[in-house]
């Protein structure tokens, strides 16, 4: 985990295009028991801030590295984390508590999309 | 319009962005602000992958959803990717020895880009191949339209010429015949409740060579596009091997509201495929139910209707859609809502609903924009999914300025306020006093006088309670729109379907319901009579029928054609949940008969039957076909002898 950087680029809304680097060498992120995760919310306090985004919530997921792979929990958002749904591009899929997640898949959190890249 | 500078471009996005409540300029309001300026490369790009720009910049819409009405910063910034493909358009123009940006410079930027919302959107419609799609935006030459050849247009024998075709829909022939000298149209097939112009039509080379017949559908841009997409998702997988299927993409001409598509027909020795309702006349009513029996249920059985799994819904879930919009309003706009105002959410209490009269203020709540109708000045509100066709609570809104105000299909409406223009019940009421009555159609009970049955339920009062009930039912692909006008006959007598705009995962009975309501009014009700008392005898006769008695003292030729129902609904049983529980059937036939008796398309018997039919199987449900509580064992709900 020490060698290998987070990379989320924003992918709609007023930020889109930017590309966030997180290192957890760095002292980024949090690290809770063999876990590493990136907090994402309007809140200034989190790793990842959306203050943009009148639907993203205070406190509102969290991208995890556990068990060799990542994953994605919806802290009980009023708005929801959410995944494309391969049936309905236009049809997107809520996430209930925590799922897998695989690098380049996209997500949403309010009415931002968001997308996970990792760097070795 | 070639050559449209960058700068005239940012003020279209800017517009765009400020209508979405967006208030920052990304690479989807550019990309819209392209799609509507007319003549515009993108535009024309588009319509070669076969997709209207009008419905590419719905989609757009869709994904992104509108802004709330807080601002959160002054000024309406660009985002970071707009910045970087702003500099790559820049160096794009510089290679070309310009130094100004051009549409061809920033489309060809977010072609290289590839990460946008807009690109995203439009590989999910389809459009995969972007080396293809860049490839193109660098070479196409933008002709003007009236460089197009002329296709000549002739009518066979078989066109009834006082229906001609309009200029617009003959416009839009002509561009999808647009490699060809010359089309016949053959004849019209009668659509649907859609009003889709159906057309067979058989295209001629300039040597004078005659290509295959194909049918060719004609309707608004947003209904074929759809159809085209649901084609590709739900339909083309499941299509026995011969049978009818779409040809190339859509086209949409920029310049019209209209759209086509074509479907492939089998045909044998040049003989254009006839439809079924052209063929009810010829055919004897045995041949027709040995046919229906024992070449079309299996043609499309294996793969549609006997795929049916279980399926339990409450009936409004399914069949609310086949009625008139619960509610039309007229838009309110900037006045609050007087706090004893009723408020339409979810879930939709129709008891209040019904209790609106004319002028009322009601406020709409997190209903989805089904239809926009810029030509009226109106949207069309439901419950569900934009694209799907079975939505339940459909709402009209009137007098909306669309230069004000920007709906798009699949938006959430979080809230809107009109006042009551006209209620559903109005709407029924008016369509049963179009029939004359010979009965007060405000009175709960129709008097039918039948041997064993003096009144039935009047339907219109009586569907409220069955929008409630739950149906233990089974799920299939079903054609949706199932009447003999989609159905052809090919070579051989063979079997297919066209029509695909309304295919979905449905109720399974629902195809068969349709299927005997058009009967009823295309092949029965011409030889029963015009008058109520006709209609009350062949009520009186599907009545025996639906007890399994097919009495010989029926006249022909009613009682051959009767019969055709008779092995209908032998199609029927192994369709139902339980063999033995015809309840989910008569709940289908209760509102396809509804629907049939608000189109003015049917004539006035067979409304007038329809309106007995509704009755009749709210009666039956009542009585011999009441449907089993859940969880209980089932009730005498039995259909004898079929």
């Amino acid at each position: 985990m020490k060698n290998m950087k987070l990379n989320v680029m924003i992918m709609s809304g007023s930020e889109d295009g930017t590309t966030l680097t997180y290192d957890p060498s760095q002292g980024d992120g949090q690290e809770v028991e063999n876990a590493w995760q990136i907090s994402i919310g309007r809140k200034e306090e989190n790793d990842l801030c959306l203050r943009n985004d009148t639907y993203v919530s205070r406190f509102h997921a969290y991208i995890i590295w556990k068990n060799n792979r990542w994953w994605l929990e919806d802290c009980d958002s009023t708005n929801g984390t959410f995944i494309e749904n391969a049936q309905d591009f236009f049809d997107d899929q809520p996430i209930k508590g925590t799922i897998g997640i695989e690098e380049e898949q996209l997500f949403r959190v309010g009415r931002t999309w968001l997308r996970i890249q990792v760097i070795e | 319009m070639p050559n449209i500078p960058y700068r005239d471009i940012l003020i279209g996005a800017r517009q765009e962005a400020f209508k979405m409540r967006h208030f920052f300029v990304g690479v989807e309001h550019l990309f819209i602000a392209l799609l509507e300026i007319r003549g515009s490369l993108t535009g024309k790009l588009m319509q070669e992958f076969g997709l209207a720009p009008e419905y590419v910049i719905d989609a757009i819409r869709r994904k992104t959803g509108k802004g709330s009405k807080q601002r959160l910063w002054a000024g309406i910034p660009n985002t970071p990717r707009v910045k970087v493909l702003e500099n790559i358009a820049y160096d794009i123009a510089m290679e070309a020895g310009r130094d100004e940006v051009y549409e061809r410079d920033l489309l060809t930027a977010m072609l290289d880009e590839r990460d946008s919302v807009p690109l995203r959107v439009i590989q999910a419609l389809g459009i995969t191949d972007f080396d293809a799609l860049r490839n193109m935006a660098q070479n196409y030459t933008l002709n003007s339209e009236t460089q197009q050849a002329y296709v000549k247009v002739e009518f066979g024998s078989g066109f009834n010429r006082d229906e001609m075709l309009t200029k617009e829909q003959l416009f839009v022939l002509r561009r999808m015949f647009a490699e060809y000298a010359q089309i016949r149209v053959e004849y019209r097939l009668t659509g649907g409740y859609s009003q889709a112009t159906l057309l067979v039509v058989t295209p001629i080379r300039p040597d004078q060579q005659e290509d295959a017949t194909v049918a060719v559908k004609i309707h608004q841009v947003d209904a074929i596009l759809d159809e085209a997409q649901r084609y590709e998702s739900h339909v083309k997988a499941k299509l026995p091997p011969m049978t009818a299927r779409i040809e190339d993409k859509p086209t949409a001409p920029e310049s019209s509201d209209l759209a086509g598509i074509k479907y492939t027909l089998i045909t044998q020795n040049n003989q254009p495929p006839r439809d079924l309702r052209a063929i009810l006349a010829e055919w004897e009513a045995e041949k027709l139910s040995n046919w229906l029996t024992d070449t079309f249920f299996p043609t499309f059985g294996n793969k549609w209707w006997s795929q049916n799994r279980e399926f339990r819904f409450q009936v409004w879930r399914e069949y609310d859609w086949l009625l008139p919009p619960i509610l039309t309003l007229e838009l309110v706009k900037d006045k609050p809502l007087p706090p004893n105002a009723y408020v339409l959410r979810m879930p939709v209490k129709r008891a209040k609903l019904n209790r609106l009269d004319f002028g009322d203020m009601v406020a709409v709540e997190n209903f989805v924009v089904q239809k926009v109708y810029a030509e009226r000045h109106a949207i069309q509100l439901a419950v569900g999914q934009g694209t799907d066709s079975a939505s339940a609570y459909k709402i009209e809104v009137r007098g909306i300025d669309f230069n004000s105000d920007t709906y798009y299909r699949g938006e959430v409406v979080e809230n809107i306020i009109g006042t009551v223009w006209q209620t559903r019940s109005q709407q029924l009421m008016n369509a049963i006093r179009a029939l004359m009555p010979d009965f007060d159609a405000h009175n709960e009970k129709i008097p039918v006088n039948l041997d064993g049955l003096e009144k039935v339920p009047n339907p219109i009062l009586m569907y409220e309670g069955l929008l409630d009930s739950f149906v233990n039912g089974t799920s299939a692909t079903i054609h949706g729109d199932l009447h003999p006008g989609n159905i052809m006959i090919g070579p051989k007598e063979s079997a297919f379907l066209i029509d695909f705009a309304h295919t979905r995962e449905g109720h399974t009975i629902f195809d068969w319901a349709t299927l005997e309501i058009s009967l009823l009014n295309d092949y029965i009700m011409p030889y029963a009579g015009e008058t109520w008392n006709d209609a009350r005898r062949v009520m009186g006769y599907l009545l025996k029928l639906n007890g399994g008695d097919f009495p010989n003292d029926i006249p022909e030729p009613l009682r051959s054609k009767l019969g055709v129902l008779k092995s209908l609904r032998g199609l029927v049983r192994p369709c139902l949940a339980n063999e033995n529980q015809w309840s989910e059937y008569f709940i289908a036939l209760a509102f396809c008969s509804l629907r049939a008796l608000t189109w003015e398309t049917v004539s006035l018997a067979g409304r007038r039957l329809m309106v007995l039919v509704g009755g009749l199987a709210i009666h039956e449900l009542r009585t011999r076909f009441r449907p089993s509580d859940d969880n209980t064992e089932d009730t005498e709900d039995t259909y004898r002898s079929f």
